[in-house]
């Protein structure tokens, strides 16, 4: 027991970059795995071919194009679900009977998994690129809506009291104190919103593909001519591209909400 | 600004499950002097001083506040026990909000919170959040947001309850040289009879609930005061007297809670 102590304790540096050393160790034994037993590309290629195709697709720009699109269709998406599912979100909790008329809307639609609308929103829009922000902004609508809404509804009456007996108006305590003291909470709908609309456009550009561009229609082609190496390759970037768009929206909540800081 | 409290009453609830919070108080609260209401948890005075500052409605009775020309509430301003500050606002934003919602404009109020922040011991703190100074600094903050309205009525919901006994003199002995200075009328509510003598020129105790008015005792100790005024005999004889009339009202309230509980 003790040993282990003085051990750590001996090797901050060691402690430091074991989290790095084990992702390493990890790929050097897939690519170890990969060439002594032969495996065939197609189930699992090594890390070093993948890479090679990821640097193909990133020279020949069919990477970054599909990337690109994708993310446009993620941002105007979310742009809806974001200012569409706030300003409902805060009419409802600034007033009772719009929550009232709402309500039932919400309880019927939220748990209907929205990829079970595709069908019909096919149909109805085509699988253009109306179909593929309507449906991922859907989806990201009611997270932002119900996270807003009852936001609102948390809002420490004391604070209230405080900012009417300070003289402001019903709409001056709306404005200056309803507002930013949900702001926490809207921002945390804010952010199921974005995971949810990465989620639907990917799954919309495999589904309906007539456009034929974005990541998801740059997988599902790959597998379907079995180009694993693409498949991984693509993977990696729409990783790399989720945590990216996570610490891109930190940064902003830091600049529109810095005191909301740790509560997220 | 003299303040009439005529046959108050406040009661919460309905029928069966009713809280008479308080019974038909009636007092003449004097111009410019500071009164401490003094009784023990639950006896109403939260809810009078809110009633007087026009914050909550009363069931019956009248409040006539100088000449009775001036409404409820546009005299007096409020600090409150949890102080109530804005957290997503500066220390300066958070005291100047009274002018702000007035619509003076933001280099006026700016400078003016600044200066009020500089009298009650915080120059160059005004660019902090709440969150980021200790107690006493937020209480100071709460006190300048109330004084920065000039209100003739201060109302004081138990201040300094949350503080440390070292803190507490000292923002008992700021309070005592702003009120010599400014001659406000001040309510100050305490649970505490040191605190009472230490500030009041009249100490109004009530009894436990329903809330009444058991007791009104003049203050008769000289001004300017400071800490050591309690060490005296005078302070001490009106500390037994006092302390006789609560020990009275808290075995009352006991006895209560013990009928309740054989009730139940
Ligand atoms: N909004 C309310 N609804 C119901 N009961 C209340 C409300 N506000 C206060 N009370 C009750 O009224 C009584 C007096 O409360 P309060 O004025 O806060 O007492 P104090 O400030 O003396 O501790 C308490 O029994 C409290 O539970
Ligand atoms: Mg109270």
């Amino acid at each position: 027991m003790s040993a282990t102590i003085t051990s750590v304790r001996g090797s901050p540096l060691l402690q430091r970059a074991l989290p790095s050393l084990i992702v390493l160790g990890v790929i050097v034994g897939w690519e170890a795995l990969v060439e002594l037993n032969g495996l065939a590309p197609i189930y699992l290629p090594a890390p070093s071919s993948i890479l090679r195709y990821l640097w193909v697709m990133l020279a020949d720009g069919s990477m970054e194009y599909n990337l690109g699109i994708t993310f446009l269709r993620i941002m105007a998406g979310f742009l809806v679900a974001a200012i569409s599912g706030v300003i409902v979100g805060v009419v409802m909790g600034m007033s009772p009977l719009a929550a009232r008329i709402v309500d039932p809307w919400i309880a019927a639609l939220y748990p209907l998994p929205k990829i079970s609308l595709i069908p019909l929103l096919i149909i109805w829009l085509g699988t253009g690129e109306t179909y593929k922000i309507f449906i991922s902004a859907i989806s990201a609508f009611f997270p932002i809506v119900i996270s807003s809404y009852s936001g609102i509804g948390q809002v420490d009456q004391g604070l209230l009291k405080a900012a009417k007996d300070l003289g402001a108006s019903q709409v001056q305590v709306q404005t200056k104190i309803v507002i930013p003291a949900a702001m926490p909470s809207i921002i945390a709908g804010l952010h199921l919103g974005m995971g949810v609309t990465v989620i639907l456009v990917v799954a919309a550009e495999m589904i309906g593909g007539s456009s034929q561009s974005g990541m998801g229609y740059l997988l599902v082609n790959a597998g379907q001519v079995m180009e694993t190496e693409k498949v991984f390759a693509s993977l990696i970037v729409l990783a790399v591209f989720g945590a990216a768009l996570t610490y891109a929206q930190r940064w902003v909540d830091r600049i529109i909400a810095p005191w909301a800081q740790g509560k997220v | 600004m003299e303040i009439l409290v005529e046959n108050v009453s406040q009661i919460f609830g309905a029928a069966p499950h009713q809280v008479v919070a308080l019974d038909h108080v009636t007092h003449r609260f004097p111009s410019q002097k500071v009164t401490c209401i003094l009784g023990p948890s639950g006896c109403g005075k939260s809810t009078l001083t809110q009633i007087i500052g026009g914050i909550e409605p009363c069931s019956a009775g009248q409040i006539t506040i100088g000449d009775g020309r001036a409404g409820l509430g546009s005299q007096s301003v409020m600090m409150w026990q949890s102080l109530n500050l804005f957290p997503w606002r500066s220390v300066v934003e958070n005291v100047a909000f009274g002018l702000e919602v007035a619509g003076v404009s933001k280099a006026e109020r700016t400078e003016k919170g600044k200066k009020l922040l500089a009298s009650v011991g915080l120059r160059g703190f005004h660019d902090h959040y709440p969150r980021q100074l200790s107690g006493g600094m937020r209480q100071r903050v709460a006190l300048a947001r109330a004084l920065i309205l000039e209100r003739p009525i201060l109302l004081m919901d138990e201040p300094f309850a949350a503080l440390d006994a070292q803190t507490k003199i000292v923002m008992q002995e700021e309070l005592i040289r702003i009120y010599e200075a400014s001659k406000q009328t001040i309510l100050f509510v305490t649970h505490a009879i040191d605190e009472a003598i230490l500030l009041g020129d009249e100490i109004v105790v009530m009894t436990a609930r329903p809330g009444r008015i058991k007791d009104v005792i003049t203050v008769d100790l000289p001004r300017p005061r400071s800490q050591e005024l309690v060490g005296t005999p005078e302070f001490g004889k009106l500390y037994k007297y006092i302390l006789h009339l609560i020990r009275e009202e808290v075995q009352n309230a006991m006895a209560q809670e013990d009928l309740a509980v054989a009730a139940s």
